[in-house]
């Protein structure tokens, strides 16, 4: 079943709070140096999964692997190569970013420890502000010192548990380019998230739901599973139809309406990738339901 | 081994860091137990009569006092760390749970270190205690060990709460009983059998078997079982603190 390509496999994995299943059965494949979204609402079970990578949480049933070894037999040997930035910052607020990247970097055998702390502090673009303690630095400046610390390493697979949460439009952006360029360089990424509009930069995407994975695909392949929605103007009101697959099937539509004189306008709004998942979490709602409570 | 010696190092020493930066932390950390102290001067001299002797009293209450700073310094910092996430982030980074605490213990013993200090020579001087440097620095020694198993006791608490506010009710359940089953306010032998046994929980009681005899003028070579029994209670704080801080949720 273990593949040398694939960076995580997760087979039937199965975990329990006291009465509440938060997994129930999960198996995945996370292919090296891919961007991985995992993308649910909270409590889906995404920081349940990640905690299992990383070793503080333990499965209670399945088989679970990274870079091909058991994180329960290998905790050591995988620490080195797991970078992990947790849901908040979890930063020592007293201690300025380099020194708080120096003593997360002193736990790992690195032999040029204050070149790795200049270089992650630099990828962030935090150098001009290493010595300040991290409590004078904004929300989203912690966030980045905070990945730098998960970065500090050099890991070949980076787990990052809501990084963008909180987080400016502008800094979400560099965040994804921070993403992009070390998965270019190598680096697997594995991120969960509730923000569909970033699960677009991912090049694979799981969605899970109470604990379970309902979808689980490239973004381009998600968005073919949308519905499209065409207006037809005519005498300033609207008249809508839905379509499974409109390219094909929209010119019978136009067809059968008759594109007289009377038609002012025609719109046609395909689903967002948002949509298809809401649709996905919740199937009993109608995709124009949802767009509908959206309006009011 | 040595890779371990290194992170606990990493540890502690980024611990002290913090603590120098908490100018108001330190302050009060080493003025309190000063204005304590001076406190009950007060209260004695205001007993004064001639045929009341104070000194008999004052040790155990300083080691009591040593005993309740030390205990309360370390018994939130666990939980600190726990709800920050930075001790997933540690141990997530590699950092042992043994590592942990005994980097934690090692800084806070630099400043119990100082507080037993300032705590004893102010005693001495305010209470014109009159012992040979020998007698005070066997007191000084028992009262530092105090001082550090009283913060191993704290770390241990501190890994049963989940939240900063779920310390609070461990912080009497732990003081109170000392006060009673160390013999620091009534003498253990009056106490029932049963009780008697309650107090060898508490490190308090092997603290005052070895202040007593030293109050009276008695060499610390001759009680070197309880003294012992010290560094040997600590030893089985930690290891219990380190069973019981968590690698799992």
């Amino acid at each position: 079943m273990m593949t040398k390509d694939m960076a995580i496999e997760v087979r039937d994995v199965q975990k329990r709070y006291g009465h509440i299943q938060a997994l129930k059965g999960l198996t995945l494949d996370i292919a090296k140096g891919q961007i991985f979204g995992l993308i649910g609402a909270n409590g889906a079970g995404k920081s349940t999964f990640i905690k299992l990578l990383v070793g503080i949480s333990k499965a209670d049933q399945g088989d679970l692997r990274i870079f091909g070894l058991d994180p329960n037999k290998h905790l050591a040997e995988l620490r080195q190569q797991i970078g992990y930035m947790p849901q908040s910052p979890a930063l020592y607020e007293d201690l300025s970013a380099a020194d708080n990247l120096r003593f997360f970097g002193r736990a790992h055998r690195l032999s040029q420890l204050n070149s790795h702390v200049e270089e992650a502090l630099d990828f962030v673009e935090l150098s001009q502000r290493a010595d300040d303690p991290v409590g004078n630095l904004s929300g989203g400046m912690r966030q980045r010192v905070s990945l730098a610390c998960a970065l500090v390493h050099q890991p070949r697979l980076l787990l990052l548990d809501e990084p963008t949460a909180g987080v400016d439009l502008k800094l979400r952006s560099a965040f994804w380019r921070h993403f992009k360029q070390l998965a270019e360089q190598g680096t697997t990424i594995l991120v969960s998230t509730h923000q569909m509009d970033e699960a677009i930069h991912c090049n694979h995407l799981a969605i899970i739901s109470q604990g379970e994975i309902i979808a689980n695909d490239r973004p381009d392949n998600l968005l073919l599973r949308g519905r499209a929605t065409v207006r037809i103007w005519r005498k300033g009101k609207p008249q809508a139809f839905q379509f499974e697959h409109y390219p094909e099937e929209l010119a019978a539509l136009l067809h059968a309406q008759g594109l007289d004189k009377e038609v002012q306008r025609v719109e046609i709004e395909p689903s967002s990738l948002e949509e298809i998942v809401l649709n996905m979490l919740e199937p009993s709602q109608d995709i124009q339901e949802i767009k509908d409570a959206r309006l009011n | 081994m040595l890779a371990s010696i290194k992170r606990t190092g990493a540890i502690a020493q980024r611990v002290l860091q913090q603590l120098r930066h908490d100018h108001r932390f330190l302050a009060l950390s080493l003025l309190m137990p000063m204005a304590i102290v001076y406190v009950l001067f007060i209260f004695f001299d205001s007993l004064s009569n001639p045929l009341f002797n104070a000194t008999p009293y004052v040790l155990p209450f300083a080691a009591f006092e040593i005993h309740f700073i030390t205990f309360i310094l370390t018994a939130i910092v666990l939980v600190r760390e726990r709800v920050s996430e930075t001790l997933s982030r540690m141990l997530v980074n590699g950092y042992r749970q043994s590592e942990i605490i005994l980097g934690y213990l090692i800084a806070y013993t630099v400043l119990a270190t100082l507080q037993s200090l300032i705590v004893l020579v102010e005693i001495t001087w305010l209470f014109e205690l009159d012992y040979a440097f020998g007698a005070l620095a066997s007191m000084y020694l028992v009262i530092w060990l105090l001082a550090v198993i009283s913060m191993a006791l704290g770390i241990l608490i501190s890994n049963f709460a989940q939240t900063e506010g779920q310390v609070i009710p461990f912080i009497p359940l732990v003081l109170l009983p000392s006060i009673f089953l160390s013999g620091v306010v009534l003498p253990i032998d009056a106490l029932p059998t049963w009780v008697q046994r309650l107090s060898l929980l508490t490190p308090l009681y092997y603290a005052n078997e070895l202040l007593g005899p030293l109050v009276r003028g008695d060499a610390l070579g001759h009680h070197l079982a309880a003294l012992g029994a010290l560094p040997l209670y600590g030893l089985l704080v930690l290891i219990i603190a380190r069973f019981t801080l968590s690698q799992n949720e």
